[in-house]
């Protein structure tokens, strides 16, 4: 059953009525809150001198790591990152002060009058560098089934090189803020563009070493995510949290832009390389991947962003033996975190790689090599970490988009313009992504929800999940009100509140729904059973007749039915004043933890998945070959949502993503100079797409009638898949290089695909022809 | 000497003193000071450059027609003073009286066309300003309209839906109503020479070209700006205190369009979107170099005279205006005086014209039968992007098809906008042919030695300015590559 509901905030959007952080009411005495970070990559903090900036009027504190009262650690997962940097910094806007003032401008007076020196120190800078220099951030990973180097050498074919994939900064339109609001009894009131507001919560009390119940962390929308707030918005909540306690004064601190992509990290470069054994047809015999990424100077979440990334390295096909190894290397950079996909666009642009020079070796369509390696019936549907591909909808998927985009006759169309075209050529790509749902940490796999019905029949619910642009609040609110078989306008999703909800895990890994909308089913359940047993007794006819049954009563249409005796009926309004009279509890907590997963680390075996989501994307795209530039023509995506939770939503989920994908593909380069310096800093120079980047042909469908049983109301996560869509877009571009010397030279390839280097790899294929 | 801005706020009258003990300085942004009250912080800070468009407000003042024109502006590049008798409209001044959503908004919620909403503000106000565009509305005007508006979320194509739906059909909406009435009240507002002046600042914005002049003699120091978009930059991102502005966007006389068949005269207080419509049709090669002049945002703000005036390598008009052979005119104590604009340039963002002098003209020729210019701009990214190379080609071949006269002009290939006089001179007198071209190519090596920078590398920018003769050789041969 799908529920066109539109965006529970959308008037607030278009109206600017809808609030952000630095939108919300002034509280009495705000200070501003600024951050001091140092110029250099590494060095060792020699002295400093903050009574200048301290004797400033107006200046209410200026404070360094000996200030902090509690744990000097933000470390979400390893405690290996520091709140500010006490005797060394290791990376270019790595916080090193904090002041809170009257005023911005004050903050900046203040700044200028800080006295510091510096030592500086050697800086890694680069990921060869890195794994030149053995700087491991933890012990390399690994997942092995079979042989591979073995089967690769017996294969009648062998292909191996390697793959840069860059960086990418998420650029979430709300740059990270926080307010914090000291209250009395020595609690502190959190507002914060967060993902993860337990983990604000949990850090913001161990900086000031506080218990977690002084802490109170509420989230109404964010202005945008992408992974950019799951861990990275801590610091932002716990500078504040700082300064306030410092002054015991309210303290906002929301980053300039280019504060915020100075500081903050981005998706992880990968440098990866890659062997490849395949036989006549185009069938992998084995394949040996070796990923290393670009962690920055800290753990953050890289160990899992790689994890993720080796358990997607397969991306949709079989390889019977399979081996994957993952090294993090430790860089003088901001340390690199989640961004939507989470180390999947990484592993799956190596096997994309793959395949597609297999089609080249061979001389044959990719597509069609694509589908022959497919996961497909047992024994050729297990993973290499030996789960196994359950309701696979591949093949299904394929040959739907392959008759729907016309690939076959684009195809051929393509061939025949570029061959009567010098300086513009055109390519066609399929690709498909497989995604694991889950988180692969299984502990991190519950939710919370609480729903109360008020006297008045409305319902006001609160689960773990934030929203930040991706419509959580709005599936949330149409389960409820499916469940509870009333008007959704009757139902209200609350700000996300660690008082309300606790110990909830980051609204990430696509999750937000499957999660939270299943707490926020077993809240409705524990209220829906107590309702039934009161109300059928009310509904029975006394004496004599047939009693109702409490398991007979059914929720719908604003009314509770007995559905054997359908005259038996009361509407939900009146049912709960009646309740509420007989002094029946009206407002129930719920919970959900995903069942049968688990994952064993170590061995690299297991089930790290609830289910997968499938989808598919065939891009075609010209190429202008002397300036580089390319259009993309036409997009067809197939994506699999189950029974969308909501239509609209859910394509608009997959646009998104395939767009910001596109980005990443093409036009989104990072640049650091040789002293560490970002030098993409801001939207000037850090391009993502623009509308008219996006094609005017945009043709995107929902798989039909392909329920998923194991998730709320058949339903299948959607947040991140479709961002591996754009690789679509990427191989296009590559097979329109490739067609300058006739499909018989790789093109050096690497990701982002930006105008300079498609025009410079032109140049080179041009000159062999 | 007025000190005091007067204009309207969504329609009511409104007043700031700029003067001694203003809490505001004139170089304050309207954005600034929006977000400064509680009451407009619908208006977004996404980046303060003029980049992304979530401050996007909407400035309504009388147009030439006399009726209210509507221009899209990035409100964090925009200094209060420029405010003065315009009618300035928020996101919080579309919603009719009785609540209701304009039909932009309308159409944007039922499109789905927001999802995190931090940006929708500003989009919304972009495609406002469209809905009160003339003329028949379509994919590619929506486009234009939406590429100073980033969205990370949506995908833009639900945004795009949106527009064009509601564009499609539009009918008149509670500020066609408020128009006459706005028009009396704007017209009300003294256009005075304004003057303000703190402890710490001066700045002056006249309403004749003669005060402008005389200012200009007593502080030859003071930086000139005539739309802002480029010095706003130093207050928004560098926190500079400008101790001594000269805005020349309040003259009237400056803001001269004229065209004749012969050429186009603009006065360089013309808008970089206001030559960009008079240039389509005329000289094409212009409007097209004009349509990715950064956003319409900027376009609505930015002038011919500014871009000329801060004499980047890399200003996107410069290439083309000196393969136009257009003449700019300065005027200053000795009077005006014409300088060729191949003179103009003099070195890295420096130009001809004095200390004492102001950029008043720019003529420039529309190219004859027979003589065909090119141009293109080569960037990252397709829309408000800055460029890494961009070029132009005047040619005009003889009747057995060789080169008579040729002009090849490039950007971001050195410290000025610069002439390639090798391959010029290679190429003269030469069949244009693609194998003269292809030789020709070589030659662009010689003339240029341009730098690596975060836009682009030496070693691209050599093979773009390489490449780009072949285009214009395909172009004008009529061959495929002409695209861009």
């Amino acid at each position: 059953m799908s529920m066109p509901l539109l965006h529970e905030s959308a008037v607030g959007h278009v109206t600017g009525e809808a609030q952000y952080i630095d939108d919300l009411s002034h509280p009495e005495r705000l200070l501003a809150g600024r951050v001091v970070y140092g110029p250099h990559a590494h060095a060792r903090v020699v002295t400093f001198d903050l009574t200048a900036a301290r004797s400033i009027p107006g200046v209410r504190a200026v404070l360094s790591a000996r200030d902090i009262p509690g744990e000097n650690q933000v470390g979400p997962v390893v405690h290996d990152e520091v709140l500010l940097a006490d005797d060394e910094v290791t990376f270019i806007g790595q916080a090193v002060f904090l002041i809170a003032a009257d005023s911005d401008e004050l903050c900046r007076e203040a700044e200028r009058a800080i006295a510091v020196e510096y030592e500086q120190l050697p800086a890694v800078l680069d990921l060869p560098s890195a794994m030149a220099a053995g700087a491991l951030m933890g012990p390399p990973r690994r997942i092995l089934r079979g042989d591979p180097a073995g089967a690769i050498g017996k294969a009648l074919h062998r292909i191996s090189g390697e793959l840069e994939t860059g960086a990418q900064e998420h650029w979430y339109l709300e740059t990270q803020a926080a307010l914090c609001v000291p209250a009395e009894d020595r609690r502190m009131l959190v507002y914060s563009s967060t993902q993860h507001p337990s983990e604000t919560q949990t850090l913001v009390a161990e900086v000031l070493g506080w218990p977690r119940n002084a802490v109170e962390v509420e989230v109404r929308r964010l202005g945008g995510g992408f992974g950019g707030k799951e861990t990275q918005a801590n610091h932002t909540a716990c500078w504040a949290a700082v300064l306030a306690h410092a002054t015991g004064r309210p303290v906002k601190i929301r980053l300039f832009r280019d504060d915020d992509m100075i500081m903050t990290g981005k998706r992880h470069r990968f440098l990866s390389r890659y062997e490849a054994g395949f036989d006549a047809e185009g069938v992998l015999q084995g394949v040996a991947i070796e990923l290393n990424s670009d962690g920055g100077a800290t753990t953050d979440l890289s160990f899992a962003i790689l994890e993720r990334a080796m358990l997607h390295a397969d991306n949709s096909y079989f390889v019977p033996d399979f081996g994957v190894t993952g090294s993090v290397w430790k860089t003088n950079l901001p340390s690199n975190t989640a961004f939507r996909g989470f180390g999947g666009p990484q592993g799956i642009a190596v096997m994309e790689t793959i395949i597609d020079r297999i089609a080249r070796t061979l001389g044959r369509d990719a597509a069609e090599i694509r589908r022959k390696n497919f996961y497909r019936a047992a024994p050729a549907d297990t993973t290499h970490y030996g789960q196994v591909v359950e309701d696979n909808r591949l093949a299904l998927i394929h040959d739907r988009l392959m008759a729907s985009s016309g690939y076959t006759q684009r195809r051929a169309a393509v061939a025949a313009f570029n061959a009567g075209s010098a300086f513009v050529r055109r390519g066609i790509a399929l690709t498909p992504v497989k995604f694991g749902i889950s988180f692969t940490t299984t502990f991190l796999n519950q939710a919370g929800a609480l729903v109360h019905i008020y006297t008045d029949g409305t319902v006001l619910v609160s689960h773990g999940g934030v929203e930040m642009g991706q419509g959580l609040h709005t599936k949330i609110r149409g389960i409820a009100a499916a469940e509870l078989g009333i008007d959704p306008a009757r139902v209200r999703v609350g700000a996300t509140n660690t008082a309300k909800v606790p110990n909830t895990s980051a609204t990430a890994a696509s999750s937000g729904a499957d999660l939270n909308g299943m707490a926020v089913r077993n809240a409705i359940d524990t209220i829906k059973t107590r309702m039934s047993a009161a109300l059928s007794e009310k509904l029975s006819p006394g004496a004599g007749g047939e009693p109702s049954r409490a398991a007979d009563l059914r929720f719908a249409a604003g009314r509770i039915v007995d559905s054997v005796h359908p005259e038996r009926a009361i509407t939900f309004d009146e049912a709960v004043r009646w309740l509420y009279l007989q002094r029946i509890g009206l407002s129930a907590a719920g919970f959900y933890s995903t069942p049968g997963i688990g994952w064993d680390r170590d061995a690299g075996r297991g089930t790290p998945f609830l289910y997968y989501a499938f989808g598919m994307a065939v891009s075609e795209v010209s190429v202008d070959l002397l300036t580089g530039a390319h259009t993309v023509e036409r997009v067809d995506i197939l994506h699999d949502v189950g029974d969308s939770l909501n239509p609209a939503i859910d394509r608009g989920q997959v646009e998104g993503g395939f767009v910001q994908g596109l980005g990443w593909c093409t036009t989104e380069e990072i640049l650091w100079d040789a002293r560490g310096t970002l030098m993409t800093h801001s939207p000037d120079t850090y391009k993502i797409p623009t509308a008219g980047d996006v094609p005017e042909d945009l043709r995107v469908a929902l798989v039909d009638g392909v329920p998923n049983p194991h998730v709320i109301r058949n339903s299948k996560a959607v947040g991140e898949p479709p961002f591996m869509l754009a690789l679509s877009v990427w191989l296009a571009i590559k097979d329109a290089l490739s067609s300058i010397a006739g499909h018989t030279v790789e093109p050096q390839f690497s990701l982002p695909a930006t105008r300079e280097r498609i025009a410079l790899e032109a140049e080179r294929l041009r000159r062999l022809a | 000497m007025r000190d005091t801005i007067q204009f309207l706020v969504n329609g009511e009258p409104a007043r700031i003193d700029l003067g001694p003990g203003s809490p505001w300085r004139p170089t304050t942004t309207v954005l600034q000071y929006l977000r400064a009250h509680p009451e407009y912080r619908g208006v977004k800070e996404g980046c303060a450059e003029g980049d992304c468009g979530a401050c996007t407000v909407v400035l309504a003042e009388d147009g030439t027609d006399g009726a209210l024109q509507y221009r899209a502006v990035d409100s964090c590049l925009l200094f209060l003073p420029t405010l003065h008798r315009k009618n300035l409209i928020t996101i919080e001044g579309l919603r009719a009286t009785d609540g209701a959503l304009h039909p932009v908004q309308d159409a944007i919620v039922r499109h789905s066309g927001s999802q995190c909403g931090f940006c929708t503000p500003g989009i919304v106000m972009s495609l406002f300003a469209l809905y009160h565009t003339a003329g028949v509305i379509g994919r590619h005007d929506v486009i234009d309209a939406l590429a100073g508006n980033l969205c990370r979320c949506t995908g833009y194509r639900p945004v795009v839906d949106a527009a064009l739906d509601s564009c499609a059909a539009r009918g008149p909406d509670h500020f066609s109503a408020a128009e006459p009435g706005v028009l009396r009240a704007l017209g009300a507002i003294p256009s005075d020479d304004m003057l303000i002046e703190t402890e710490t600042q001066a700045y002056c914005r006249p309403a004749t070209l003669a005060f402008a002049l005389r200012y200009r003699s007593i502080k030859p120091e003071a930086i000139i700006v005539n739309g802002a978009t480029d010095v706003a930059l130093r207050v928004t991102k560098r926190h500079e205190q400008l101790a001594s502005v000269l805005d020349l966007s309040g003259i009237a006389e400056l803001r001269s369009l004229r065209v004749s068949p012969a050429a186009i005269d603009a006065g360089a207080g013309v808008t970089i979107e206001e030559l960009r419509r008079v240039a389509t049709g005329r000289i094409p090669a212009l409007a097209e170099m004009l349509s990715v002049f950064g956003s319409r945002q900027i376009r609505n703000v930015a002038t011919l005279g500014g871009n000329l005036g801060t004499g980047s390598p890399i200003g996107d008009t410069l290439p083309v205006l000196l393969a136009l052979e257009a003449t700019v005119s300065v005027s200053g104590p000795r009077g005006e005086r014409a300088v060729p604009i191949q003179d103009f340039f003099t070195g890295y963002r420096s130009t001809a014209c004095a200390p004492d002098e102001i950029i008043v003209a720019v003529h420039i020729p529309i190219p004859p039968q027979g003589t065909d210019v090119r141009a293109i701009k080569v960037s990252r990214r397709k829309e408000l992007d800055i460029s890494t190379v961009s070029a132009a080609m005047r040619l005009r071949t003889t009747g057995n098809g060789s080169v008579d006269e040729i002009v090849l002009a490039y950007g971001g290939m050195a410290a000025t906008p610069q002439r390639a006089s090798a391959t010029e001179a290679f190429l003269s007198g030469k069949p244009w042919s693609r194998s003269t071209v292809e030789a020709a190519m070589d030659a662009v090596a010689n003339d240029f030695a341009p730098l690596t920078d975060v836009r682009g590398s030496a070693q691209y920018r050599t093979l773009i300015a390489r490449n780009v003769l072949l285009k214009f050789w395909a172009a004008t041969d009529g061959k495929e590559g002409a695209a861009s």
